[in-house]
């Protein structure tokens, strides 16, 4: 990690916010328009703060800076290409889970803060998701860095040069996908925050530079939960005749279309359905996944 | 600068506000987030003394690891009993439930 | 780290941790206490961090955020004033305790300051996390599967706590409201 890796990821976090608005406007089918992304975005950063009249102001106001902490620092730990490793710490993987989980207080925050009925109800609604959907969103990170002997993501990306994750461990992928786009609040696992339900939810009562940071925190967690799933799962930077850095971008760009399409297609899945499947069948699952991987690591990777 | 008196200082700090709260507070939760407090001020002398007086020890990181499992499981136990007495007794304020007062 | 970096993660750090400590006690809202803790265990994550006592302190941030949201959804349910609207004052023997609380400080305060510590030269390698592994997957073998084995039971013994009826399983009749003082 150089002196200018945090103006890197800065100077990412921002143009990737800017790219999956583009891919966003690309998958609802709407001619993309780069310059309007960046008009409307200064539009609603003009608009003047209207704080709801109910609220607990610490929480409110804190909720937004502490969604954006969350997802700049979870898009930093992110291996990008083998010369841009992000922050190259040996339990990378565990800081992506931890700055993750600052997800939940935030839209708890939010949610609590601004005090209405609707609000509290949305927050609540996202911390029992978040609850069932956090243990196998870490458990499976365990799991595909068996493999690896180590818990740095770029280790994890070169132990794939042979052969992707996902065809090594399809269910691990399997149970990463979901939950990874429930803590990115995408549809459909958007309880918290969906125009339809609950008058908008959690992030309902913000306006101004508070609904900025948090259309912008949302679109770096999307791209960090992306861009994680490629490093993890799609062999990040490994591929035949491109450069490094290319082939990622490519394979975050694929996944990212693919959870807004998937969001698009698919209805919002009810929250007991949900509650049921990740506590009865998604613990248990992950935890086969970790046995799994400890015979794949013993028999292939050794 | 920062030694291994200061960092056992911090940690006895963070201890007396556990304990300030553990037993100020009347409602059981409260108590046990004094606990968690205190478990917090132990690991921080377990880090403190790994860091300053035996580097090479890795028993410190594991007996820091098994400190954080018991703050779970006392969390655990602690609001499946908080549920089993707001269920029997609609209250979960230690003042209230003191059938076992001697 | 370098023993600048070291102090200026370290001093604000514990100072915010011991402050939201104090402040989780003091405050009327219950969601604020909940998340003044996430703050203060939270930050003696970082703490950890500045110790060069990486795995440890990434994994303090990670666990923390999950156990303060549980325990802010149990103070909202169980308790009396979640939204600390109306001032009531849920504390007993506040001066009591708190003379407690500082008999303590001072105590281990003296112990920490006074006692001769070993002298060993700070090399500035911690374990990592492959020699946490070892540790733990080696020697320490036995308490790990009591730690498991600890929680396993934790886990089963807080079910059966909870559910309607206790560990027989009788279902709560259907209607009937319970007086104060009720037996089940």
């Amino acid at each position: 990690m150089s002196n200018w890796t945090p103006f890197a990821i800065l100077a990412l976090a921002l143009g990737g916010a800017w790219a999956v608005a583009c891919v966003e406007q690309a998958v609802a089918g709407v001619r993309v328009a780069p310059a309007l992304v960046l008009r409307r975005a200064a539009e609603q950063l003009d608009q003047p703060l209207a704080v709801p009249a109910g609220r607990d102001a610490w929480l409110y106001h804190l909720a937004p800076p502490l969604l954006l902490v969350a997802a700049v620092v979870a898009l930093a730990t992110v291996p990008w290409a083998p010369g841009f490793r992000g922050v190259d710490l040996s339990t990378g993987a565990i800081l992506f889970s931890a700055a993750l989980a600052y997800v939940t207080p935030s839209v708890f925050m939010a949610g609590w803060g601004a005090g209405g009925p609707l609000a509290v109800l949305g927050g609540f609604r996202f911390i029992a998701l978040m609850l069932g959907f956090a243990m196998p969103l870490a458990m499976v990170v365990t799991a595909v860095a068996a493999p690896a002997e180590s818990l740095r993501p770029a280790a994890i990306v070169e132990v794939q040069h042979a052969v992707p994750m996902v065809i090594v461990q399809p269910f691990a992928a399997a149970l990463f996908v979901p939950a990874a786009m429930a803590v990115a609040l995408l549809a459909p696992f958007d309880l918290a925050d969906a125009t339809t339900e609950l008058e908008g939810g959690a992030f309902s009562r913000y306006t101004g530079l508070h609904a900025g940071l948090i259309a912008l925190a949302r679109k770096i967690l999307v791209l960090a939960v992306a861009g994680m799933t490629a490093a993890l799962f799609l062999a990040g930077w490994q591929g035949p005749l491109l450069p490094p850095a290319i082939w990622m971008a490519l394979k975050t760009g694929a996944v990212v279309a693919g959870m807004l399409w998937a969001g698009r297609r698919l209805p919002r899945f009810e929250l007991e359905r949900l509650l049921v499947v990740a506590w009865i069948v998604a613990i248990p699952a992950a935890i086969g996944v970790i046995v799994l991987a400890g015979l794949i690591t013993l028999l292939f990777y050794r | 600068m920062i030694s291994l008196p200061v960092v056992l200082a911090t940690a006895a700090l963070l201890f007396a506000v556990g304990v300030y709260g553990a037993l100020s507070q009347t409602n059981a939760i409260m108590v046990i987030m004094g606990i968690e407090l205190m478990l917090g001020a132990a690991m921080l002398n377990a880090v403190g003394f790994m860091r300053y007086a035996w580097p090479d020890a890795a028993s410190g990181a594991f007996f820091v690891l098994v400190v954080m499992t018991l703050m779970a499981v006392e969390a655990t136990v602690g609001f499946a009993l908080v549920i089993a007495a707001f269920r029997n007794r609609r209250t979960a304020e230690l003042d209230d439930l003191t059938e076992l007062r001697g | 780290m370098s023993d600048l970096a070291t102090a200026l993660v370290f001093w604000p750090s514990a100072a915010i941790m011991l402050v939201t400590g104090l402040y989780v006690f003091r405050t009327r809202s219950m969601a604020r206490a909940g998340l003044l803790l996430l703050a203060s265990l939270g930050i003696e994550g970082l703490v950890f961090l500045s110790l060069a006592s990486e795995f440890l302190g990434v994994l303090q941030l990670l666990m923390m955020s999950g156990e303060m949201v549980i325990m802010v959804f149990f103070m909202v349910m169980f308790m009396a004033d979640p939204g600390g609207l109306m001032g009531m004052d849920m504390t007993h023997d506040k001066r009591r305790s708190a003379a407690v609380a500082a008999g303590v400080a001072a105590a281990l305060g003296a112990v920490a300051v006074a006692t001769d510590w070993p002298g060993t030269v700070v090399t500035g390698a911690a374990p990592d996390i492959e020699q946490i592994g070892f540790e733990v997957m080696g020697r320490s073998m036995l308490s790990f599967l009591f730690a498991g084995m600890t929680i396993l039971f934790a886990m089963v013994g807080g079910i059966l706590l909870a559910k309607h009826g206790g560990r027989l399983g009788i279902p709560a009749p259907a209607g009937e409201p319970r007086d104060e003082e009720g037996a089940p």
